[in-house]
């Protein structure tokens, strides 16, 4: 089933967690919502779920206007961020609840009840112990069985609320890699909310960055990290380094050093921001010819980890942060407090605060 | 398991000890035990026949009448105040909880007369009473209002903070897993708090049978009609019948320790169903 979200705002006294938000979600697709605390996504996630009302705006579900409709008839399973599993029920009761709440003339026989839960257990991973109560499991499986419990009565939609943010990292990885499964095996059209850029970008099929109330972007994992439509989501999605400075003409004036303007930045001086992930830039001992570089004095090296992760101190004391494989750390032959040359691969520009104008070098 | 350097030194803490087990001792131990000798002075014959007289065997029929009239009903309130208060918002909410807490700010005696002054005869609503040939003061209605004001806090006061550290995700889950609002209160609402419930259950229900001060007020003390057992019991005291006095409050205090037993055990249990919950958090 796809979702629609059409001009949605939502206001809680004087704080608009939502501001006019517009949204498509196509059928069986794995959506994460992400943002910081505070960008409005749980509440967007409530109200498609029907928790909450919208102050305005509608929810279409399959082109149909589920704006009224009240969270019992929308047949969307959510799962919530402490999972609030019912405590003084097994994990059997758990799963068999949404079953036995329906209407005398809809509930399965008891025979098929238990069968369905059996099922779902199986699903889960957690037919053995279908007899525990919540507080006799670990973290990971009670996610699972609030998964199953939301699973069991055959949701259109299944909303998840920070599914992982409770567990600790280890089973975070392996329960992350195991609902993307879970989806790809059931179809059924998700939606996600995170705070946590690396879970949306591994498990998601598209990603919404939300800021303050708003869609800052919305596309595929690749598309929203290689191409971020503005300053904040480039922040967001992951390291950066940021340099301050300004377009006078044809150049770029970012106090360490100058670089040709993209073509079509307007000719007037205007304050520009640059961005550049540790990744795209380089050292050396030579300057490098061709590319727009500065000097710098290593501060920090840490090179524990898939990749070497050097702090640098510039001439006007700014910090600069740099990551390069292995490889290249030992040919260079690094060392704190040595003095060496910063170059850019590539960067990208915005000029004024949330301008998507400009691109990469 | 005790760090030397952080803890007190060995005379204070048997000090502290022994102040608060004599104090103990002293105030409820002995008053307890004195109740019991004194009622069984003249030997379990005399005992046996106070209770037996009519007089107080229609003190105990009305005590525990007023007790199951009145506990069902601050049962049925506290859930739906306790409910009220916890889950929604609404304008108005801490008036309310500042309402329910009136009853243990004035004095019983203060509750009393208020119902008289309301239903008495020369009450506001006394010649509509009058006239309708109802009798509320100096009877058995008086009686169960004025216990029923006396404890309505405990069970709404006990389930509040309950019910508001458990919030609403447990009904909003199942609300979405397609339940109606009264399969959430039976089947999520209720038993979370059952233990806690049972708990304000005990304390309401021992106010209820040992509630002096307003019930005497508007009891007009008729005996064998609306004495209550603490009145009975003053009544023979009154009148010098102290074996007798002591063998029907030997009741009360049974009740008491009752009382107490049942506490402790449902307060382990209440602790427990809210551990519970903590730690799935």
């Amino acid at each position: 089933m796809s979702i629609e979200i059409q001009h949605v705002t939502k206001i809680f006294g004087d704080f608009a967690a939502l501001k006019d938000v517009s949204l498509t979600v196509p059928a069986g697709e794995l959506v994460a919502l992400l943002g910081p605390s505070g960008s409005g996504k749980t509440t967007l996630l409530r109200i498609i779920a029907g928790l909450e009302v919208p102050d305005q705006g509608t929810v279409l579900f399959d082109s149909q206007d589920a704006t009224a409709r009240s969270a019992r008839d929308r047949r969307v399973g959510f799962v919530f961020q402490h999972y609030a599993l019912f405590r003084h029920m097994t994990v059997f009761e758990n799963v068999a609840f949404g079953l036995r709440v329906k209407p005398r003339h809809e509930r399965p026989a008891a025979a098929e009840i238990a069968t369905r839960v059996r099922e779902l257990l199986t699903l889960v991973q957690l037919e053995r112990l279908a007899e525990r109560y919540p507080s006799q499991l670990s973290g990971g499986q009670r996610q699972r069985v609030a998964l199953a419990r939301a699973l069991a009565v055959q949701p259109k939609i299944l909303l998840l609320d920070e599914p992982f943010g409770a567990l600790d990292a280890k089973v975070r990885q392996e329960l992350r890699r195991w609902l993307r499964r879970l989806h790809d095996e059931i179809g059924i059209t998700s939606v996600f909310v995170t705070h946590d850029q690396d879970e949306a970008l591994e498990v998601a099929d598209r990603v919404v960055i939300l800021h303050e109330g708003c869609v800052e972007q919305e596309g595929s994992p690749e598309q929203v990290y290689e191409h971020p439509a503005t300053p904040f989501v480039y922040r967001f999605l992951g390291n950066v380094n940021l340099f301050h400075g300004r377009v006078e003409g044809s150049q770029v004036h970012l106090g360490e050093f100058s670089m040709e303007a993209p073509a079509g930045m307007g000719q007037a001086a205007t304050p520009a921001v640059a961005y550049a992930r540790p990744h795209l830039l380089d050292i050396d001992h030579q300057p490098p010819s061709g590319r727009p570089h500065f000097q710098a004095t290593i501060a920090h090296i840490n090179a524990a980890g898939a990749v070497v992760k050097i702090e640098l101190t510039t001439g006007s004391g700014a910090i600069v942060n740099v990551e390069m494989p292995h490889e290249r750390y030992r040919h260079l032959k690094l060392r704190k407090g040595i003095h060496v040359f910063v170059s850019v691969k590539d960067m990208k520009l915005f000029t004024q605060a949330h301008s998507t104008l400009g691109g990469g070098i | 398991m005790r760090k030397p350097h952080v803890a007190e030194p060995t005379a204070v803490r048997w000090g502290v000890m022994a102040v608060a087990l004599v104090f103990l001792i002293l105030f409820l131990v002995v008053p307890l035990a004195a109740v019991f000798t004194e009622a069984f002075r003249k030997g379990v014959g005399v005992y046996l026949a106070a209770l037996r007289e009519p007089d107080a065997l229609a003190a105990i029929r009305l005590t525990l009448l007023t007790a199951v009239i009145t506990v069902p009903l601050n049962l049925v309130f506290g859930v739906v105040a306790a409910w009220a208060i916890a889950k929604f918002e609404f304008p108005g909410k801490q008036l309310l909880i500042t309402l329910i807490d009136l009853p243990f700010s004035v004095s019983p005696v203060v509750a009393g007369l208020i119902y008289v002054l309301l239903f008495g005869r020369q009450g506001w609503f006394g010649p509509w009473l009058t006239a309708h040939h109802i009798k509320m003061v100096f009877a058995v209605p008086g009686i169960v209002l004025a216990t029923m004001f006396v404890t309505c806090p405990f069970v709404a006061r006990e389930l509040i903070p309950l019910m508001q550290a458990q919030g609403t995700d447990d009904e909003e889950a199942a609300r979405v897993l397609g339940a109606s609002g009264w399969q959430i209160f039976w089947r999520v609402t209720l038993p979370n708090i059952t233990w806690g419930l049972l708990y304000g259950v005990i304390l309401c229900n021992a106010r209820a049978m040992g509630e002096f001060g307003a019930v005497s007020v508007v009891s007009g003390h008729i005996r064998g009609q609306t004495n209550t057992i603490p009145l009975h019991v003053e009544i023979l005291y009154n009148e010098y019948h102290a074996a007798a006095a002591f063998a029907v409050a030997s009741l009360l205090a049974l009740l008491a320790l009752i009382t107490l037993a049942a506490k402790t055990v449902v307060e382990r249990k209440a602790r427990q169903s809210l551990k519970g919950f903590v730690h799935e958090y």
